[in-house]
């Protein structure tokens, strides 16, 4: 039943796929501007960059341009950058590795303390407790990114010295990064968690359960946590898209390489290539993600794989 | 046998004896540098193709001819160089005993395997002129031109032209310049990652430096780090926790803030460029040519330069760099700041001074398009020529793109003025700029003239020898400037810092920037 239901899924990719390709190439190539300006240099002549236009087959209607791109994506061919000159397929790949450990750090960082948090602060009877929890979650999704990035690198690197200020080179470099993207993930979480456990203990199953005279502990393990856990999982799929490529400010501020550094710098040099194709893989890694996200809830629930949710 | 053994014992206990020493001594020669902002981004270290090129790569190669900050040329790989008469023809004498990294010599088949590289490329126009390289000997060539081309120094002198390894370079093929780049320059690449880091190594068997520098041999230093810092404030706090020892391009405001670091040394060079005001001579009212001339009298340039950049740099008088000889116009052609004779000249235009302190003609406000990009720096200019435009009663409105749709409103014709800046040590930027051929954009100014063409066809075409060159361009620059299609405004510094309890910086810096002349200077603090 449930692979009946995962194939299905997976068969409804290729549609949503190929919409989502027409509209990023569509957006991609509306803005105004084009790479070829960024690419000529001061001293080459009008012919030059006539010749640059047709060389990168600007002056096609924009639907050849996609069914070229697209045929060519199909064949898992990326295409070459315009204005960077290397591969698509090598620049993401050499980005890819950087967006991974930060972005998957910081959401196991995010998940494990936002789901702990988020626990505590829907069972604690301390008011003094509850108000510290409360006041962390009010923060971390309030906070911005780039702000709490310089002032961990004021006090931890400036003040104590205890990790490099920037760069990419040894686990000591990732702390203050994870950290950063972590604090408002923590935030994002707990307050799913808090939520989806005090809904949980409002239920009729639950009076049940004291009344049977089950101690706090093995209500909230056993009966309370997997029923909570449906939200939370569909909060954490949603983002694995994020993972990839939404950390940029913390990625500009800590002088790291990564997907979203390379999207938004081909962006501004509109080096169509380069966005479309970083664009899409961001867009696969959140259909998949929703995708894993709605497969573990199905074999959590059977009532959601059988349709009757 | 037995004295061979003994031999290498001997050599080996001198090499454990030399590591021993080298582990021993207080300072590794090893430096972090950051590079500017405009650098950042480099894909490849392959100056045949890339568009573009950081420091490193100034490192890695070496250059046939290198250009001082006065803009004179010096022989490197070259030793000395002839034109014909006519200008048909190049030679150069090659340096002896020079070795690519990887062991193949430098020699007049190097260069002629090298040139006919670029065809195709989008770097062809440094090399274009050229028809054919001839080896005369092994260290002479020659290049046979297609016309005289009197710009040649310059491009052999821009790092895109650092001559690399022929061998390497047909090796590699599409991988040339990413896994390996091969040069005959002071350091060698030893690691490449794109957006984040690229080390450099020494290479010991360095001896054809330029005169540019005072150290004739190898690096003092052995490993180089150049680090991509995208974030100024960050950049500028690894420079104070010691975590990078230079940074390469520290904006003018942050200057202030440095000072009162303990430790940090400033070094400042001339830029390579103005910033200033295009007028778009198509967009009403700025047709009228007295609306022009007012606008450009109405910027106050010096209080721009003391209020904006603290007294740093100088004021752009005209389109060029001071060291530039196109920049010596007739000093009546320069322009100045004199709001009175603005306000006359807009009156006599029609554009009568209204109660709200806002000029108006027929009933029209004199309310004008001002754009800009979206750099810190841009957009605080733009406020202040702003403020000074409303002296005059020319009511500026400011709109701030991104660089890619800034030119696109050019090539719309959407624009009126401009704040923009350039970056180019050579006359030719007047060409790149104000061409008839180059309307929207780069000729933001829409500017097209028969006088005009005539006298850039003259420049960029007609002229022989550099001296001709220079003279011509001067010629077209003064009639630029007799036409008020911009406002210059500002000339720039390129400002170094450096933890000077780290490391040695040569000052002043030769050259045009921080290249191998200044690297091979450089030192670790004992």
């Amino acid at each position: 039943m449930l692979l009946r239901y995962t194939f299905h899924r997976l068969l409804m990719l290729i549609p949503v796929s190929i919409s989502i390709s027409i509209v990023i190439f569509m957006i991609v190539h509306l803005l105004p501007g084009d790479p070829i300006d960024n690419l000529i240099r001061i001293g080459s002549s009008p012919e030059d960059r006539a010749r640059l236009v047709t060389k990168y087959g600007l002056d096609r209607s924009l639907i050849s341009q996609y069914f070229l791109w697209i045929t060519s994506m199909l064949r898992g061919d990326f295409g070459d950058a315009i204005v960077l000159r290397r591969p698509v397929a090598d620049l993401i790949a050499q980005n890819l590795p950087y967006s991974l450990t930060l972005g998957g750090l910081a959401f196991l960082f995010s998940s494990i303390f936002g789901m702990i948090l988020g626990t505590i602060s829907a069972m604690t009877r301390n008011r003094l407790v509850e108000g510290f929890v409360r006041g962390f979650i009010l923060l971390g999704s309030t906070v911005p990114g780039f702000w709490l990035a310089l002032l961990l690198i004021l006090f931890f690197s400036v003040q104590l010295g205890w990790f490099p200020v920037s760069g990419a080179r040894g686990w000591e470099s990732l702390v203050l990064p994870v950290a950063t993207i972590g604090f408002g993930g923590i935030a994002l979480v707990a307050r799913v968690t808090r939520v989806a456990l005090l809904d949980a203990q409002r239920e009729d199953f639950v009076t049940l359960l004291h009344a049977k005279g089950l101690s706090r502990g093995t209500i909230l393990c056993r009966h309370l946590f997997p029923h909570a856990l449906l939200p939370v999982v569909t909060i954490l799929a949603l983002r694995i898209g994020w993972i990839l490529g939404g950390a940029v400010t913390v990625e500009f501020v800590f002088g790291r390489p990564g997907l979203g550094s390379l999207l938004i710098r081909a962006l501004g040099q509109r080096d169509y290539p380069v966005v479309q194709g970083s664009l899409l893989m961001l867009a696969l890694a959140v259909m998949l993600g929703t995708l894993i996200g709605d497969v573990a809830q199905a074999a959590m629930d059977p009532r959601i794989r059988e349709g009757k949710s | 046998m037995r004295y061979s053994t003994k031999t290498k014992l001997l050599a080996g206990s001198a090499i454990v004896a030399a590591a021993f020493l080298a582990t021993g001594a207080a300072t590794a020669q090893e430096a972090t540098i950051a590079f500017s902002a405009g650098e950042l981004g480099v894909s490849s270290y392959n100056p045949v193709t890339a568009t573009l090129l950081n420091t490193a790569n100034a490192l890695i190669y070496d250059r046939l001819v290198e250009q001082d900050a006065d803009q004179s040329y010096y022989p490197h790989l070259a030793t000395s160089w002839e034109e014909s008469a006519d200008g048909m023809a190049w030679t150069f004498k090659l340096r002896a005993g020079v070795m690519f990294q990887d062991g193949t010599p430098f020699n007049a088949q190097s260069i002629a395997d090298w040139i006919p590289d670029f065809q195709g490329t989008e770097n062809n126009y440094l090399v274009d002129a050229i028809d054919a390289v001839e080896v005369i000997d092994d260290l002479t060539v020659k290049f046979v031109m297609k016309r005289p081309e009197p710009n040649l120094l310059y491009n052999l002198a821009s790092t895109y032209m650092g001559v690399p390894s022929a061998a390497a370079f047909d090796r590699l093929g599409e991988d040339y310049g990413v896994s390996e780049a091969v040069g005959t320059g002071p350091f060698k690449l030893d690691s490449f990652s794109i957006g984040l880091e690229t080390v450099l190594v020494r290479n010991d068997d360095y001896a054809w430096a330029s005169e540019l520098s005072e150290n004739q041999g190898a690096a003092y230093l052995e490993r180089i780090t150049f680090r991509e810092i995208p974030d100024q404030s960050t950049a500028f706090l690894e420079l104070k926790t010691g975590g990078v020892d230079v940074l390469l391009g520290v904006p003018t405001d942050f200057l202030e803030i440095l000072k009162e670091e303990a430790g940090v040394a400033v070094i400042q060079m001339p830029g390579l460029g103005i910033k200033y005001i295009p007028i778009n001579v198509t967009a009403p009212p700025f047709d009228d040519i007295l609306v022009r001339q007012a606008t450009v009298l109405a910027v106050d340039r010096e209080s721009i330069l003391k209020s904006v950049y603290n007294g740093i740099g100088s004021v752009a008088d005209n389109f060029l760099i001071s060291s530039l000889p196109a920049a010596e116009v007739d000093p009546a052609s320069n322009v100045s700041y004199d709001p009175a004779k603005a306000g006359e000249l807009l009156d006599q235009a029609g554009w009568m001074m209204g109660d709200d302190g806002i000029r108006a003609k027929d009933g029209a406000p004199l309310t004008v398009k001002l754009f800009t990009q979206n750099s810190t720096d841009l957009t605080r200019l733009t406020q202040v020529i702003q403020a000074q435009l409303k002296e005059i009663g020319m009511d500026a409105v400011i709109t701030v793109f991104d660089g890619s749709t800034i030119r696109d409103e050019y090539k719309r014709n959407a624009h009126q003025l401009a704040v923009r800046e350039y970056d180019w040590n050579n006359s030719d930027i007047l060409d790149w700029f104000f061409s008839g051929e180059r309307l929207g954009y780069p000729n933001v100014s829409m500017w097209k003239d028969v006088e005009g063409q005539r006298l850039n066809d003259v420049a960029m075409k007609e002229s022989a020898t550099s001296e001709q060159r220079a003279a011509n361009f001067k010629a077209y620059h003064e009639y630029i400037l007799s036409q008020a299609l911009f406002a210059p405004i500002y000339q720039p510094t390129i400002n170094i810092a450096y933890n000077a309890e780290n490391v040695v910086l040569p000052e002043p810096i030769r050259g045009i920037r921080f290249r191998s002349q200044t690297a091979l200077d450089m030192k670790v603090v004992e």
